[in-house]
């Protein structure tokens, strides 16, 4: 392969995703996700986009509603709120600052959407009783598609999401239709029917990803966190440290994930943020052992010997000088570490331990398996899944081929 | 070998107590029953209720909640246990640190008094002598209260089988009297006020109880690690006495019944993931680069991402549902009902008809991974220099594969193989559910959503036990594959 002395981790990889055409299918499908999920209040919901009252002028209730804590209750949901504002002026900067290395950009993008969060989420506007946040319990939309359908004025017009339909509200006159049936409330079609509840399945599978890519992510990033601190430590000072440390990832590797995550799930309760972090606690064992790896082989090279000698701090050398050499396979394994979450997620919700109140792919599958005759309940949600656990393999799949000294 | 053998058994020693300490970690995880339920004693109950017959009532509410934490070993201390060491001094202060006015919140109270409850037979003593003593009067109601649950016997599963008619009726008797001995009061400003007309003779019968009781019995220092909720799990664990009370069964019971009908599952699937990849791996090697070579990989990279809680619920619409006419397979089961009338082939074939989709769905995943680390191995063997001094004698492709690489190439693949064993036992949960298949899977699944925690942990036990025997055979194997790894047995 070429490499150019002068070129970054992220552009080598960048290079090396670029030639593979799986890794660009799966990369797509993975930023389809995303921006469905990021973009999801803008694609389903009962806000409309815009609405034009006559005498009133123009407005657009959905900007009010995505800070609203009553439609959008999870502080991921903020999160990804955020970032649907955010993307488009992130864009520009992105060409703009091209000159700026990716990580730098990257950075730079995170730290804005953390701060932003923050700011919704502090309480510093002066309100009624009190201090009050941005993002908040506020009236829910009264300018929804179902009052659009029930009344006609002169001149008003509004233009609603392609589908006018939050995940969680149930429609009684509508249960089990097939997809394409026109709801009687709304006069909107429900593009991939209903659940046995009549709450829409379209509506549901763009929420879904929501869920599904935050448990991937955090729990992910938790087990990562986990398994880079214990293998880093485990491998760069050997010893009875390694001797110890080992130990607990053999118990880990050696346990049944998935009915320990089940049983403590079952006990702690359906929360998505339990669920979450009893997935990463679990899922760490693995990459602790590869960063282990690294760290050791590294560990006796000379730059590190060189480190020690100008009397760098075993923190600093550590992260600053050792764990960019070993990042190879922590990403891999975070790529796959990923997907087997998402598919955790949905296994979990599947059996009926997921959050109730969240609009889960495997919730909707496991109404599938009940409902056996009706084909989108189980079709729809179980290819969303697939296609998303596929896509994260693939990239996976790419990086580990161009990454892996083995292989190259 | 025996030194290798007894060094790698020493250092599995610290992996299973870990294994142990985590399942103990999500027993105890247990919310507090306790907790659900306010506070006790007169203030409760309906109107023209006596305060007699309210405080009792209340008592055995709370005897069946600690009954079932006891029975969960969820009422002793985890590690360390030491209340042998409760004296009438340290009682008292927790009665009046749980007493109204006292100064504390009332959570923090109600916290306080369900901890003296919990306290159990070495709190008898201490409690009778803060009865005996007239001049704690205020603190009598409260007493009785955690004297007579602390005085409770619990009956146990193993009692009742191995201990007499007799003894168990006594018991009964006991737990049946010591329940009438709560002496009512009612809070006042501070600490309570007995109203009890009859609080002297109960006083009297506690103070009998807690003589003629086995509470006598000295052994606070033994009980100190002897005596905790972790040695108890233990216990109870290798003594086989782990017992599921949604079940109402014996847990390794339990699982040896259900494992039966798990264990041929599995073997199946298992004999037919190895039979189908193996050949599938070395096929692909031999091919390397070919269209067919490339077209099986991509194939089992999509089988290896589908999840089979989705594969299941597709085969179960596609072919066991009546979309017209009859279904192509049963859709729950291993067997038809009337099987047990069948001939001995028709019954074999009857539950090939009804296995055929759990082990369609229990192996194409395993399919993947399997074949692939043939390939990858075998690939790597077929590339050495050995393998090509080999061609250039002249010996032919099958022998240069079988004869040569093959056997080099078994390393990873005994690695794999190492998890077999406990494979074979653990149930495949979510596809036992979908085929509503009652084998050891779907009890477990059951089980640890019903909260369950011993079924679910001493299935966990038996299967890390077997995973740490399998790596043990596994490590023994290496050596049988490849002679030069001999040396390391010393």
């Amino acid at each position: 392969m070429a490499e150019r002395p002068g070129q970054s981790f992220g552009e080598r990889i960048w290079a090396h995703l670029r030639r593979s055409p799986g890794a660009m299918a799966g990369l797509s499908l993975v930023a389809l996700a995303f921006l469905a999920a990021i973009y999801a209040p803008f694609i389903s919901g009962e806000a409309a986009l815009l609405w034009y009252e006559p005498g009133q002028g123009l407005s657009s209730p959905v900007l009010v509603d995505i800070f609203n804590r009553w439609s959008y209750r999870r502080p991921h949901d903020l999160v990804f709120n955020l970032a649907a504002l955010l993307l488009p002026p992130l864009a520009v900067g992105w060409w703009a600052l091209r000159r700026w290395s990716v990580g730098r950009r990257l950075r730079w993008s995170l730290g804005l959407l953390v701060l932003a969060t923050a700011a919704c989420w502090a309480p510093w506007l002066p309100g009624a009783n009190g201090w009050q946040s941005v993002w908040r319990e506020r009236a829910l939309p009264e300018r929804n598609a179902a009052v659009l359908a029930s009344s006609t004025v002169a001149g008003r017009w509004a233009l609603m999401p392609p589908i006018p339909h939050r995940y969680d509200s149930t429609w009684q006159g509508a249960v089990l239709v097939p997809p394409g049936t026109v709801n009687p409330a709304t006069g909107a079609r429900f593009w991939l029917g209903t659940d046995s509840v009549g709450k829409d399945v379209a509506a549901q599978l763009v929420m879904g990803a929501r869920i599904s890519l935050t448990v991937g992510l955090v729990a992910t990033g938790l087990a990562m966190s986990i398994g880079l601190l214990i293998g880093a430590a485990s491998g760069f000072f050997g010893g009875w440290i390694d001797l110890v440390l080992q130990r607990i990832v053999e118990i880990m590797l050696c346990f049944p994930t998935f009915i320990l995550i089940l049983t403590v799930v079952a006990m702690l309760g359906r929360d998505v943020f339990i669920i979450m972090t009893v997935i990463g606690l679990t899922a760490w064992a693995g990459t602790a052992r590869l960063v282990r790896g690294e760290f050791m082989a590294q560990a006796v090279r000379d730059y590190v010997a060189a480190g020690q000698v100008l009397g760098l701090s075993r923190r600093r050398l550590m992260f600053r000088h050792i764990l960019p050499n070993a990042l190879t396979p922590l990403l891999i394994s975070a790529t796959f570490g990923v997907a087997g979450a998402v598919g955790s997620e949905a296994a979990l919700s599947f059996i009926g331990l997921g959050d109730p109140t969240a609009a889960s792919w495997g919730a909707l599958l496991e109404q599938g398996r009940q409902n056996i005759k009706y084909a989108w309940l189980i079709y729809v949600p179980g290819l969303a899944v697939f296609a998303l656990v596929t896509a994260l393999n693939l990239v996976g799949n790419a990086l580990r081929e161009a990454l892996d000294p083995k292989r190259r | 070998m025996l030194r290798y053998i007894l060094s790698r058994l020493l250092l599995m020693i610290p992996t299973f107590l870990g294994i142990l300490i985590i399942n103990f970690a999500v027993l105890r995880l247990e919310s507090d029953p306790l907790d659900a339920e306010a506070g006790m004693g007169g203030a409760k109950g309906g109107e023209g209720v006596s305060a007699e017959r309210k405080a009792s009532a209340g008592t055995k509410r709370y005897e069946n909640l600690i009954d079932r934490r006891r029975r969960a070993g969820n009422d002793l201390p985890a590690l360390v246990n030491l209340r042998g060491f409760l004296t009438k001094e340290d009682l008292v202060e927790r009665l009046r640190r749980a007493a109204p006015g006292s100064g504390l919140k009332d959570s923090q109270r109600n916290q306080i008094e369900k901890e003296t409850w919990q306290l159990g037979a070495p709190a008898v003593r201490p409690l009778a002598e803060v009865l005996a003593d007239p001049a704690l009067a205020d603190l009598h109601g409260p007493a009785s209260e955690a004297f007579s649950l602390c005085a409770y016997t619990t009956l146990y599963q193993a009692d009742l089988e191995n201990l007499g008619a007799d003894r168990i009726n006594a018991i009964r008797a006991r737990n049946d009297r010591l329940q009438k001995q709560v002496i009512v009061y009612e809070p006042a400003a501070r600490g309570t006020r007995v109203t009890d007309p009859q609080a002297e003779a109960k006083r009297a019968a506690m103070a009998e109880l807690a003589a003629q009781g086995d509470y006598a019995r000295d052994r606070r220092w033994s009980a100190i690690l002897l005596d905790t909720g972790f040695s108890t799990f233990v216990g109870r664990l290798f003594t086989g006495n782990l017992y599921s009370e949604t079940k109402k069964r014996y847990v390794f019971e339990l699982i040896a019944e259900r494992w039966q009908v798990t264990f041929w599952l599995n073997i199946t699937a298992v004999a037919l993931a190895w039979l189908v990849a193996i050949p599938l791996g070395i096929r692909s090697a031999r091919r390397q680069g070919t269209l067919e070579d490339k077209t099986t990989t991509n194939v089992l990279f999509l089988l290896w991402s589908l999840p089979s809680f989705f594969v299941g619920t597709m085969l179960l619409h596609l072919f066991c549902t009546a979309h017209t006419g009859q279904p192509l397979f049963p859709n729950r089961g291993l067997s038809s009902e009337d099987s047990l009338w069948y001939s001995t082939p028709g019954y074999l074939l009857d539950v090939l008809w009804h296995a055929f989709l759990p082990l369609v769905t229990l192996t194409y995943a395993s399919f993947t991974s399997l074949s692939r680390y043939m390939r990858g191995n075998l690939l790597g063997e077929l590339h050495a220099d050995y393998a090509r001094t080999a061609r250039a004698k002249g010996c032919d492709g099958d022998r240069v594969v079988y004869g040569h690489c093959l056997r080099n190439s078994m390393i990873t693949m005994i690695t794999l193989a190492a998890g077999l064993l406990s494979e074979l036992f653990a149930g495949a949960l979510i596809v036992e559910m979908i085929f509503s298949i009652n084998g050891l899977g779907w009890l477990l699944l059951d089980a640890a959503i019903q909260r369950d925690a011993p079924l679910v942990m001493g299935a966990t036990v038996i299967q890390v036990s077997l995973l740490l025997v399998g790596i043990l055979i596994a490590d023994l194997l290496y050596g049988v594959a490849d002679p030069r790894l001999r040396s390391r047995y010393g």
